[in-house]
């Protein structure tokens, strides 16, 4: 822990607990919440926590190499087009049932 | 205390309290809203970080996309404005958060503890010569030019991710799979969410019911010509032994 170098100030760690405090705060929202928009503002949550984590290694552990980078906007491009089809998809649940609880939905179920 | 450890504390509990609001708020409407404000303190947090080409994508993908989508998606489920925030397993998703929360912080927050396998009953026994060791806090390989100091970002730091994401050796095949993944996922949404008009729809179901009407009306007749054939083929068949 002396050893950590300090980015201004901040260490390495700083920045993976907030991380995880986040991913799991996204977690708890995406199980416990009735509503599947609140599922899906928690997954956002937990996309946005898995992005400080790779943003913050590329700075601390390899910033020379695009890696980090790389798999961040991968993971950008991969949470919008979730949150687009996501949407889409309540959407169209709502209209053609008029709720959108996710314990409602067993029309699929056998 | 440098300037940026105070703003990292004021963007992580900006982040964090905005992030708790979202998760527990009865107003579908205002958990939209603190959500912006969390994306925005996590580009805050991009921009400790020595990344500003993320705290704009950020701004630019999840403000101004991605939470918009959310508004519009809150807006159009208006019916569902009063329901109960938790669901019957909240407490058992609260474990469970808590639970992996302490596990990551064991394996990758600050703290070291001294861990003996002798004093833990089953341990003890598979573990029979085992010393006390030091058990959390991964040692991450940083890249140290001298103790204690971080290598500096390198100022083209942009150019080198666009120039990694289209050469061949690097990221072009991910790159060229990820756009097309969103352009059909993309194709998908607009077809899901397409609102198809009455008239279509009953176009659609009266195409179907005569389609169904011809098909029924061929298996009839096709039952028809078959069934004076059924006795000649009885008849075959009893010929044969």
């Amino acid at each position: 822990m002396n050893a950590t170098p300090l980015l201004n100030g901040i260490p390495l760690w700083a920045f993976i607990v907030v991380s995880s405090m986040l991913f799991c705060i996204g977690l708890y929202g995406t199980l416990a919440r009735k509503n599947t928009v609140a599922i899906l503002m928690g997954l956002e949550l937990m996309l946005n926590a898995v992005i400080i984590n790779l943003v913050a290694f590329w700075r601390f552990i390899a910033p020379n190499s695009s890696s980090g980078l790389a798999f961040a906007a991968f993971i950008f491009v991969v949470a919008a087009a979730e949150a687009a089809v996501g949407l889409a998809l309540i959407i169209n649940i709502y209209r053609s049932t008029q709720s959108i609880d996710p314990e409602k939905l067993d029309q699929m179920k056998l | 205390m440098t300037l940026q450890l105070i703003l990292f504390f004021v963007f992580s509990l900006v982040v964090l309290g905005a992030a708790l609001f979202v998760v527990t708020s009865r107003n579908l409407f205002r958990s939209a809203l603190m959500l912006v404000l969390s994306f925005f303190g996590v580009a805050g947090l991009y921009v400790l970080l020595d990344a500003g080409l993320f705290a704009v994508a950020q701004i630019l993908i999840y403000i101004g996309a991605i939470s918009i989508l959310i508004i519009f998606a809150v807006m159009l489920t208006r019916g569902m404005q009063g329901m109960e925030p938790r669901n019957s397993q909240y407490v058992g998703a609260a474990v469970v958060a808590a639970l992996v929360f302490a596990g990551m912080l064991f394996i990758l927050g600050p703290f070291r503890v001294t861990f003996d396998p002798q004093s833990v009953p089953l341990l003890n026994l598979i573990f029979r010569n085992a010393t006390p060791r030091e058990v959390g806090a991964v040692a991450w390989p940083y890249a140290l030019e001298q103790a204690g100091a971080l290598r500096v970002v390198p100022e083209t730091y942009i150019a080198d991710f666009g120039r990694a994401l289209v050469d061949i050796n690097q990221y072009l095949l991910p790159f060229l799979l990820i756009a097309l993944m969103v352009d059909v996922a993309l194709a998908g949404a607009v077809h899901i969410a397409r609102q198809r008009r009455p008239q279509e729809m009953i176009e659609d179901r009266q195409e179907l019911e005569a389609e169904i009407a011809s098909e029924q009306a061929a298996i009839e007749a096709l039952q028809r010509s078959a069934a004076p054939a059924l006795p000649d083929t009885a008849v075959a068949a009893g010929n044969e032994h």
